[in-house]
Order: C-alpha cells, then structure tokens, then sequence
C-alpha cells in the first residue's frame, strides 16, 4: 500500500505540481487549499507525511504543525516537510528544530527533490 | 655779550666801584681825605648800578618766568590727540631757559602717558567689540538651540546638565531652569543616556558617541530616538588642569575631564519606514518566488517527460505562460509604485472630463470580460465631469479597479462601470458581482499584498493593483477611496475626486 501524503498550499499550481509529481512515483496524494482544509483532512485521516507552506490563509502552516504535533502525542512524530517562499527573514535550521520538520524546502523548488526528501524522511521514519 | 651776563657785569661793575670808594675811604690817611663831591658820586655811581642790576635781573626773571608759565599753559591745554604724534611735542622756550629741561621731561612724559592712556582706550575699544560681539554670538546660538526640534542637552565634566533646549524640555519632561546643575542621572528619564555619557566622558580624545534608546512620546507612547553624545573640554577645566600641572610641577599630561553635548533626533519615522522597506522587500521577494516556483517545477515536470500525453503538456505550457505573465506584472506593478512613491514619475495633471478616462479603461478591460463572459456595463454620467488629473495615472487606476472585478467575478457575472457629480466633486464606482469580501478583507484590501483566498478559477492576482490604484488616487491626486462588499454578493469600490472647478 503506498504512503497517504497530505499536500497544504494556496498556490494551486504549486499544489498540482507536487501532486502531480508524487502521484507520478506512486504516492497516494491529497491536497488542501489552506491551513483549515489540512487541518480538517488530517483530523478525517492520519496521513504518513505532510507537505505544508508556511504563509496560508485561515490557519498558517506553524499553527497546522502545532496542532498536528499537539494532536499526536505520544505517537511516532509525522514527518514534515516545508515548502515556503520566506526567505531571509527565516532560520530554516532553529526552525527545523523547533517544529520537529525533517526538510524544509525554499521556492522555487524542484519537484525531484521533493519526492527524494520524501523518500528518505518515511525511510527514516520506518526504520 | 651773552644776554644773561649783563646783570652780572652790571652787579661786578657796582662791587668794584664800591670797592673802589671803600680802597678810597680806608686810603685817606696815605691819600688824604676824598674830596665830598667825589665821595658822592662815587656812592651814588655805585649805588645806580647796583639798582641797575637788581631790576635787570628782576626783569629777567619775571620774563622767563610767565614763558614757563606759558610754556606749561600751553602744554595743559594743548588737545589729546596732538600728544599721540611719533615725537613728544617741542616746546618753544629759549635754550639757555632754566625750566627749560623741566618743561621738556614734562611733555615727554605727558606724550608717553597719552600714549599709553591711547593704547588703553584702543584695547578697551577692541574688548568692547569682541563682547559684544560675543554677546551677539552667544544670543544667536541660544535661538539656534532653541529653534531646534532635536532635542539638545549640555552636560558638565561633573555629569551635571547645565545647558537644555525646549526639545529636550518637552521630551525629558523638566524645566531647565530648575534642572540647571542638577546631575543627569538624577532627572527622570535621562538615566538612559547615562551609559552613553559615561562611555563618552571618560574616553581619553574627545569622542562621539551615537545609540538608538526608546523614549515615551507625548502620548506615552514609545519612540525611538538616535541620541549622539559628543564629548568637548570646557576653557575652565582647561585652565584648571594647566594650573594643577603648575603647582605640581607636573606637566600636564592628564586629559582634562570633558564635558558633553547630546542630541536626540527622533527616528520613529525612519524606523517605521525602514521596518516598511524591509517588509516591502519581503514581501515583493515572495510574490516573485511563487509564479517562479511554478514556473521551475512545471519546467522541471517537462524535462524530465513526466507530462506523457499532449493534453498535459499543454497544460503545463500554459501554467507556465500565466505565470511568468503574472511575474511580468508584478514587476511592471513594482516599478509604478517604487516610480510613483519617488517621484520619478512625472505628474501633468490637467483638466479633462472623468468619462473619456473611464471610457479608455472600460475598452481597455473588455476583451478580458468577454474571454471570461462578463458582461461589462458601462453606466456612466450624461454629465460633463471635469477633474485635474494625470491622464495615465488615473487611467491606470481604473483599469485596475475594473480588471480586479473581472478577475475576482465568475464566469457569467456582471461588472459595472458608473460615474456620477457630487456637491462639486465627482465619483466613479465598479460594482461587480463577483466572490464578495469579508469585513477582514474589506479592512486590508488595499494593503500591499494582500490578496483573499483565490477560486480554482481564478487567476492570481499580484497583490499590488488595488494598492497601486490607492495610492494614485489618494496620494496623488487627493482624493478617496473605498470599498463595500459582502461575502458572495459582490463588491463595489468608490472613487471620490476633487472636481476640476473646485481646484480652481
């Protein structure tokens, strides 16, 4: 059974992108528009990993990795990983850290490194 | 014959006649006795000569005595300014005058005196000029620091405040007057200038020192404020120092104690604006990064041929294209408002009528709401409305107001386009039927950036058209604008202009 991944980003074109690319190595893939959306989506089904941006509407994504972390508890961590635009304004690594994000990735990304830091960061998190 | 040996001959010529009567008188026994007739005449001879001589000398006396007399008259009354010549005046007395010397050491000394007394009165004269013209300098820098808006406070080498201007006044809350040699780190507020001052004072060359400290403002609100303390050595403790050096026999190495001057200038403002730049730098690197971020990825999907069938490729194609049109306008967006905002942009602003601008704007919009089936309604006033504009700006401003409604209306909406004359000033609005706005959007639509949530079907906005829109119409031209909306029942945005008559 391949990895359910849950994909959060207001840019919808970025959001297909991605989708597009780790259904095409054969992730199973849901998409949310925004925060609350992911939120909703996580809480209908734990997915194996979840892609968010960090500036969204409704919720941002510190406040989905809070609530996610929050939510889980005692479990494994989710593997997370990051896609922003945000630049110098941010310290990936404390960020990093912080929030328990195994990869954060800056826009613009490349499709084939996504699906690569997937695969070592639910390789990790099997192992 | 020297003239003053007259009354001497005279007086000898007198002795020796009465010696001769008296040779006469004691010769008589060897002689025999003088006839009376001679006995007579030679006491009366001698007798005349010597009166003779007496008044001769009387005379000459007297003579010599009123030209000394004039002599000094002349020299008492003789004007100041005739003593200051090169040479002490010549008095006219005869060479062999027995005051002559006297009188001559007088005028010497007169002339030196009034020399002397010149020099005086020429230094005094001078001092006179310099104090009042220090007078004139210390009034002009008291107005200068007064006029100040920067706050400026003069410490003494004892950390005393000895000097305040009414900013500083204002911002430390105090009165300087009874402020005045009250050390610093006794008056409220001031005692964060403290470290600053201590850093600057006890540094051995006079130093500047600059920080940035937070004060309570009028209001009690914080502001920032740059402070520069620049350290100087007053003349006293200048002359202190060299005299202790003196007495010591030390020489005078120490460096003074100094003394400092502190400035404040307020820089909320600057910092606001720096704060606004940042986050304006911020914020344009993210806008770019996005249609770039799926400009890549799309690219990179193509590379690598994960796009199998046509209809994908086409796809992708496209996302590409609407992206980096998106990137193109945000840049040309970018640019008017960085043009705008500094003044590069040249403003012509001449009276024309508002309609002809929003008729521009209405074909210019068109073909974008017919390619997305609105029907685009132009309702504009029968009315001449004249308006002081720049034609370009104010048309740039329409056509984003217009393609915002089109770009936020679904498919098979409406957009309309109205104008209107208003108790002298005149107005335009674009309604549309589109998504609607929140309370929350309403409030922040017009902020840079800021964009509601977009629709599937929506194409991306660069978050900067409505911004750009309200800047022209407000900064530029004075006038208003708004909006009022509700959630799926459309918006409309309102433009208030002066009129072209009321400008005048």
């Amino acid at each position: 059974m391949s990895h359910d991944i849950l994909i959060c980003d207001d840019e919808l074109h970025i959001l297909r992108a991605v989708e597009f690319k780790l259904k095409r190595a054969g992730y199973s893939v849901r998409c949310a528009e925004d925060g609350g959306q992911a939120w909703e989506a996580f809480q209908a089904r734990r997915p194996d990993m979840l892609i968010t941006d960090l500036q969204m509407p409704v919720m941002n994504g510190f406040e989905l990795i809070e609530r996610v972390r929050q939510a889980d508890e005692g479990k494994p961590p989710l593997p997370i990983m990051m896609l922003t635009a945000k630049g110098y304004e941010m310290a990936c690594r404390e960020v990093a850290e912080q929030w328990g994000i195994q990869a954060i990735l800056a826009k613009p990304f490349s499709p084939r490194e996504v699906v690569e830091q997937v695969q070592m960061a639910l390789a990790e998190h099997v192992s | 014959m020297n003239r003053c040996g007259l009354p001497f001959w005279l007086a000898g010529c007198s002795l020796a006649l009465s010696l001769a009567a008296a040779v006469s008188w004691l010769a008589q026994p060897w002689l025999g006795p003088l006839s009376p007739q001679l006995a007579a005449l030679l006491y009366l001879g001698t007798t005349a000569l010597a009166l003779f001589a007496v008044t001769t000398i009387c005379v000459r006396w007297r003579r010599q005595l009123a030209q000394g007399k004039h002599a000094i008259q002349s020299l008492l009354t003789r004007p100041d300014h005739d003593f200051l010549d090169e040479k002490p005046p010549v008095i006219p007395l005869a060479a062999d005058h027995p005051l002559r010397d006297v009188i001559n050491n007088l005028a010497e000394r007169y002339h030196s005196l009034a020399s002397r007394l010149q020099d005086s009165e020429d230094a005094r004269a001078a001092l006179q000029v310099q104090l009042r013209k220090k007078a004139a300098d210390h009034e002009l820098a008291s107005l200068v620091l007064a006029s100040l808006n920067e706050p400026v406070l003069v410490v003494d080498e004892y950390g005393e405040l000895v000097q305040a201007n009414p900013s500083a006044e204002r911002l430390f809350n105090f009165n300087a007057g009874e402020a005045y040699r009250r050390a610093i780190r006794n008056i409220p507020r001031c005692e964060q200038l403290l470290d600053l001052l201590n850093d600057t004072q006890r540094r051995k060359t006079h130093t500047t020192r600059q920080e940035e400290i937070q004060l309570p403002g009028p209001d009690g609100s914080p502001r920032w404020h740059e402070v520069t303390t620049c350290s100087f050595t007053s003349a006293a403790a200048k002359e202190a120092e060299t005299l202790a050096a003196s007495e010591s026999g030390v020489l005078a190495t120490m460096q003074p104690p100094q003394g400092a001057v502190v400035v404040l200038r307020d820089i909320t403002s600057q910092k606001a604006a720096q704060q606004r730049y940042a986050e304006f730098v911020s914020a344009v690197s993210h806008e770019m990064k996005t249609p770039l971020a799926s400009i890549k990825a799309y690219v990179e999907l193509l590379v690598d041929g994960d796009a199998e069938d046509e209809e994908t490729r086409e796809e992708f194609l496209n996302i590409i294209n609407s992206q980096t049109d998106r990137l193109h306008r945000l840049i040309d967006n970018v640019l008017n408002l960085a043009r705008i905002e500094s003044g590069v942009v040249e403003i012509h602003k001449v009276s024309q009528p508002l309609n002809s601008i929003l008729i521009e704007a209405y074909e210019t919009v068109k073909p974008a709401a017919e390619a997305k089936n609105i029907t685009l309604v132009s309702a504009l006033s029968p009315l001449y409305l004249p308006v002081l504009v720049d034609h370009d700006q104010l048309l740039q401003a329409a056509i984003n107001l217009l393609s915002n409604a089109v770009k936020y209306t679904p498919e098979g909406g409406t957009v309309t386009l109205r104008s209107r004359n208003l108790d002298g000033e005149v107005q335009f609005e674009v309604e549309d039927t589109g998504v609607g706005l929140s309370p929350e959007n309403c409030r922040r639509i017009f902020d840079r950036f800021y964009r509601v949530k977009k629709d599937t079907h929506m194409a991306s906005g660069t978050g900067l058209g409505l911004s750009l829109a309200k800047t022209i119409i407000e900064d530029m031209h004075g006038g208003r604008i708004s909006v009022r909306s509700q959630l799926g029942e459309g918006s409309t945005f309102t433009v208030t202009l002066p009129g072209a008559a009321e400008l005048g």
